[in-house]
């Protein structure tokens, strides 16, 4: 598995200065990543963080992650994502509705 | 409760001052937040860029309470009191009007303000006077990011190589004795003092201020300067600039002015519309 930096061609100087950012809306919710800031080390990022990525709607977390970090699968090899046969009987449509709908709950409880 | 209906917002000896000592609370808020908006779209990087924007909505957002507060006692809204006023009508610190000038004065002067304001905002919170108690209290939570940001980030300046230490220092020793006089009384301050309006006499907060800014500036490898040495009260002319300016009496730059005119322009051309 390549460096996601490798990925992105970027060098280790300059991924070491990139954090991505990782949000969780409520205690209940996953982290989602939401983007990424520039940063002299994980406690400044947190704090440009926390404008860039929390002004706007609530949360209650946030991670930092430095880019240098971070593995990632090749956009080459996407078709591993690909199935050969007709799948269709496992794929999870009806979970991903299923998750909105426990995620509008939740942030209604908070 | 209103502030005017509070036992002490009832007393008709301490109103004006009481009044001025709020109008001086919401001066320093808006100049000082009007002076972060300035960074909007200029500062070091975008992530500082749009945080600080945040800062001086929140600060201006502050600013509002305060004007409303004052307005009970003194009469007016808040947009009266914000931009209808003359210059010697403000009563922030001579510190919050000078212009940002570099990046490393600004994050200086926002680091020595927000303790400040943190060790006044402590004092309300625990003092007399219920509806400023309680607005102390919620303030204190957006003032948390505030120091938070000023100082994480002047950790970062002055533990920085090349001449990035050298200009936080320089613009501390700028801006320190204007910072001592953010503690500077209001008219009628020992009235309010002596009444427990303000909990804490003006230099016993400097003296807390001082305190926790030293331990600071000594632990992140910054000089810590030499304050006035003057009888109470009166900023001396230290470094020269300072000699007859006293933010808290009315006496200001003409970088206020200057600042109070742009601000203000758009108010100006038809006072009192609604937007």
């Amino acid at each position: 598995m390549p460096a996601l930096m490798e990925l992105l061609g970027m060098t280790q100087q300059q991924a070491s200065h990139i954090y991505a950012v990782f949000r969780q809306d409520t205690k209940n919710d996953p982290h989602v990543h939401v983007g990424e800031v520039h940063a002299t080390d994980a406690e400044m990022a947190l704090v440009l963080a926390k404008e860039q990525f929390a002004r706007r709607d609530l949360c209650v977390n946030l991670w930092a992650v430095p880019m240098s970090a971070i593995a990632a699968t090749a956009y080459d090899d996407a078709d591993i994502f690909e199935p050969s046969t007709d799948k269709s009987y496992r794929f999870g449509g009806s979970y991903r509705e299923q998750q909105r709908v426990m995620r509008t709950k939740r942030r209604d409880q908070r | 409760m209103s502030l005017a209906q509070s036992p002490l917002g009832r007393r008709d000896d301490l109103r004006a001052a009481f009044g001025g000592y709020l109008l001086a609370l919401a001066d320093d808020e808006l100049v000082l937040g009007h002076r972060h908006s300035e960074w909007t779209g200029f500062a070091p990087d975008i992530e500082s860029d749009v945080a600080l924007s945040s800062v001086a909505q929140e600060e201006i957002g502050h600013a509002r309470l305060f004007y409303e507060r004052a307005g009970d006692l003194l009469g007016g809204t808040p947009d009266d009191l914000a931009y209808g006023r003359a210059p010697d009508g403000f009563r922030n610190a001579v510190l919050v009007e000078r212009p940002n000038g570099d990046w490393g004065f600004t994050i200086v002067r926002m680091f020595l303000y927000d303790r400040a304001d943190a060790v006044r905002l402590d004092a309300l919170a625990g003092g007399p006077v219920e509806p400023l108690a309680d607005l102390a209290k919620t303030l204190r939570r957006e003032e948390k990011y505030h120091l938070l940001y000023g100082e994480q980030w002047l950790r970062r300046l002055a533990g920085a190589s090349g001449s990035s230490k050298a200009r936080v220092q320089e613009a501390l020793d700028s801006a320190w004795v204007e910072a001592e006089s953010l503690f500077d009384p209001v008219d009628g301050h020992e009235g309010l003092v002596a009444a427990g309006v303000i909990p804490t006499a003006p230099d016993a907060q400097r003296a807390m201020w001082s305190g926790q800014v030293d331990v600071i500036l000594e632990a992140i490898g910054l000089r810590v300067p030499e304050g006035r040495r003057l009888p109470k009260g009166r900023p001396g002319g230290v470094d020269g600039h300072v000699r007859d300016l006293n933010g808290r009496a009315g006496r200001h730059t003409a970088d206020l002015r200057i600042l109070l005119e742009e601000m203000t322009s758009v108010w100006r051309t038809e006072p009192g519309a609604k937007w």
